[in-house]
């Protein structure tokens, strides 16, 4: 392997790199604005810039590559586990620094997402990857937005050296519960994961508070007007090592709250692992310590369909980090098959791609729409409905709360209707108090009728002239969203049929019609 | 019916309001338009107006002031718009915002103000997208070009964030359609500024060499994608193919 990889060229490199970082799926710049500096290269901005877009659909924003894929760990669904055959490469820090920079000043990308599999320990890794940033950004000036994954296992000094460099941190969480994790990661614990996801929220905090900031990351400015979000109850972090752990044993309480644990010990309130003790977030000189430490917060990822969680467990988890470890995003990756294994599914099992949007719908519903999980799903549901969307879905289980007088109702009532979101349902309470809506000024505010039309009247009156009942509204709905749900798990194999382009056109000839033809067969 | 006609540069747009406004004509009388005009109609009185920069001064002052800043970027952004009637749909808006003033934004219900709305609306998202597809040729590591063929007059409007993005650096942005740049020295202010044939020309030339950081990026472009989630009309939804047309990734293979 080590011959191999010499001989490798930059491009080649690049390839394998970026082939192997691909499934992970934080591709945003988001969370932080910065200005540019003369003589430096770059800025940021809070909104987040994309770039391109793949084939896949997905966003190219960063430049996401691995430092290394030469992984010691055997991670089973991973398509870079040791056990597998492929060619091993690792860049050096000044080719990683080079790429960026180049492709940066070309707006070809928004900055740098560094990851990488473990290259002979956590430590070793974790250096090289803080070796790399630093020098991008003193050496080589680079004022743009790095996110880097801080590697399970890795010694607090180093992640904490990180911070200063990045502007956002993820750990992957992977599987969200520890029977998952051990048998499909098994050199991961939760204890590796978790510990370095609380140092850098106590880092963030500690920042922040120097900052004369607030110690939790803002969130939606639209959450202000509304009453009892999840971020309403995060537990303010605390900051010395034996508080973190007091901290969680407390909640282990409160089992609803503490889905980390196995999915059965939360439901019979058994304790969660202990929480691993933390040192005190920030050990550097104070002159270090004005420096923005992990300023756009961190994010984490979960893998769906490669174990058997449910919805329900996947999003108390989402829940249980925004709330306690004041995650910024949870990010859901549906599962691709890579590897065969026992443990593993069938490896002709399509991704889960209509299962990880509902995830994706929900999570935006709890972090900007004032729902909790236990509004949209419970032990007895624990699964999203394929057809509906999570937000219809609950508008049908509560229709007593409907409809919704557009003119008169409270902004936080508007945000649970379907159709309405954040925009349009600001937009109709500020341009209602000169006059009424009527139906049309909604459709061009950016209402969907089409599935608002159930739920809300304009003036005491409905769209049109329908009962408010669950069966119609539902047979409606689906028959309404049935395709545009089949597209989203069957992306490819939609085809457009066309008079003159028949599907075996381009069929070349093979021998037996050339001897078919000679024959005088054909 | 009267009609006045200017010439599409922004401070012409602005005198023309002005003058629409002194003559007292009455806002169902008049109607604003910019050159070149199509097809003149029947029963109509066309009126040129010329570039005044004291008035054009005065209507801007007074939408910033009577209404509120906000509706002077709405203005603007509005006037970088291609479509014809954009002057009259500017007008129309201040005739709102300067009765109720800053409301006046807020008032959607009203077909004047949605339509400014939704044309600013429309600029905005196609300036923010050029910021994102913008593709930089890089020329013997001196400068920077970049071609773009956008539908609105995006160029003032996108130029700020590559000011502040790339501030040491020589670079360029190039309105294929319009034959104006935005050029910016080195670590100085940059400048709009039309381009002739010849210097055009000139500039493709420099363009030609090869760039090894091209094909990494086409080489990392293809790599990222995952086959088992390939979404071509995804894709295109996110970024129709006529924004493709200047991009690296797209036209090169």
């Amino acid at each position: 392997m080590e011959i191999i990889s010499k001989t490798l060229s930059l491009q080649e490199k690049l390839n394998i790199l970026a082939d192997a970082a691909k499934y992970d799926v934080a591709c945003t710049s988001s969370g932080v604005d910065r200005k540019g500096k003369k003589g430096s290269l770059g800025n940021s901005c809070a909104a987040g810039i994309c770039h391109s877009f793949a084939a896949d659909g997905r966003c190219i924003s960063l430049l996401k590559i691995l430092l290394s894929n030469d992984c010691v760990y055997d991670c089973k669904y991973c398509v870079n586990r040791a056990g597998n055959d492929r060619v091993r490469a690792t860049f050096t820090p000044e080719e990683i620094c080079q790429l960026t920079v180049e492709l940066y000043r070309r707006n070809y990308i928004e900055g740098l997402f560094l990851s990488s599999g473990v290259y002979k320990s956590p430590n070793i890794t974790m250096e090289m990857i803080c070796r790399t940033i630093e020098l991008l950004r003193t050496r080589y000036h680079f004022n743009g937005y790095i996110h880097i994954k801080a590697i399970p296992g890795a010694s607090p000094e180093l992640i904490e050296k990180a911070g200063y460099l990045a502007d956002r941190m993820s750990v992957n969480l992977e599987l969200p519960t520890k029977e998952g994790l051990s048998a499909l990661a098994p050199h991961k614990t939760q204890r590796s994961i978790l510990r370095p996801m609380r140092q850098i929220q106590n880092g963030i905090s500690e920042y922040r508070l120097t900052q004369g900031k607030e110690a939790l990351m803002e969130r939606s400015t639209g959450n202000r007007y509304l009453k009892d979000t999840i971020f309403d109850t995060r537990q303010k972090p605390v900051l010395s090592g034996t508080d973190a752990s007091l901290l969680l044993s407390s909640e282990s309480a409160d089992s609803a709250a503490a889905p980390l644990s196995t999915g059965k010990a939360a439901l019979s309130g058994q304790p969660p692992a202990p929480e691993p003790t933390v040192p005190s977030a920030r050990q550097a000189p104070s002159k270090e310590r004005q420096k923005p430490f992990v300023p756009a917060g961190q994010s984490t990822q979960m893998i769906i369909g490669a174990t058997g969680e449910t919805d329900f467990q996947l999003l108390s988890t989402s829940q249980y980090l925004y709330q306690q470890y004041d995650l910024k995003r949870v990010f859901y990756s549906a599962y691709v098959p890579l590897n065969e294994d026992p443990a593993l599914p069938d490896p002709s099992t399509a991704p889960p791609l209509l299962r990880e949007h509902r995830l994706y719908q929900a999570d935006w519903l709890l972090r900007y729409y004032g729902f909790h999980v236990q509004d949209l799903l419970d032990e007895q549901h624990p699964s999203f409905n394929t057809l509906l969307d999570p937000k219809c879905d609950w508008a049908l289980r509560h229709l007593e709360l409907f409809p919704v007088e557009i003119n008169s109702a409270e902004y936080a009532d508007l945000l649970k209707v379907p159709g309405i979101g954040t925009k349009s349902a600001m937009r109709i309470v500020n341009s209602r108090r000169s006059s009424r809506l009527s139906f049309e000024h909604l459709k061009r505010m950016g209402v969907v009728l089409k599935r608002a039309k159930y739920f809300i009247t304009c003036g005491g009156k409905m769209m049109y002239s329908m009962k408010i009942e669950e069966n119609f509204i539902t047979r409606q709905l689906t028959g309404e969203n049935s395709a545009s749900n089949w597209e989203i798990d069957h992306p490819q194999t939609y085809r457009q049929l066309s008079l003159f382009d028949d599907f075996h056109f381009d069929r070349q000839p093979d021998t037996s019609d050339v001897v078919m033809t000679a024959t005088g067969q054909l | 019916m009267t009609i006045f006609t200017c010439s599409s540069d922004f401070e012409s747009m602005m005198t023309c309001i002005y003058d629409a406004w002194d003559s007292h004509l009455g806002y169902r009388n008049v109607r604003l338009m910019t050159e070149p005009v199509g097809n003149y109609e029947l029963f109509c009185d066309y009126r040129h107006v010329d570039l005044d920069a004291a008035k054009a001064e005065r209507v801007i002052h007074s939408i910033r002031r009577k209404i509120s800043p906000s509706a002077y970027q709405l203005v603007y952004y509005c006037a970088m718009s291609h479509q014809e009637d954009r002057l009259d749909i500017i007008y129309r808006f201040l005739l709102y915002g300067f009765s109720y003033g800053a409301k006046a934004m807020d008032m959607l219900q009203e077909p004047a103000v949605m339509a400014a709305f939704e044309l600013s609306r429309r600029v905005s998202r196609e300036a923010h997208a050029f910021i994102e597809f913008v593709r930089f040729a890089n020329v013997r590591d001196e400068f920077l070009v970049s071609h773009i063929e956008p539908k609105s007059n995006v160029l003032t409007l996108i130029a700020p964030h590559f000011s502040d993005r790339l501030p040491s650096e020589n670079w360029m942005i190039i309105d294929d359609k319009r034959n104006l740049a935005v050029v910016h020295p080195a670590d100085a202010e940059y400048y709009l500024t039309p381009l002739t044939k010849e210097e055009l020309l000139k500039v493709r030339q420099s363009e030609q060499e090869p760039d090894p950081f091209v094909d990494l990026w086409i080489g990392f472009f293809h790599a990222i994608a995952i086959d088992a989630r390939k979404n071509p009309r995804c894709q295109r939804t996110l970024l129709p193919l006529w924004y493709r047309k200047n991009m690296t990734e797209y036209t090169q293979k």
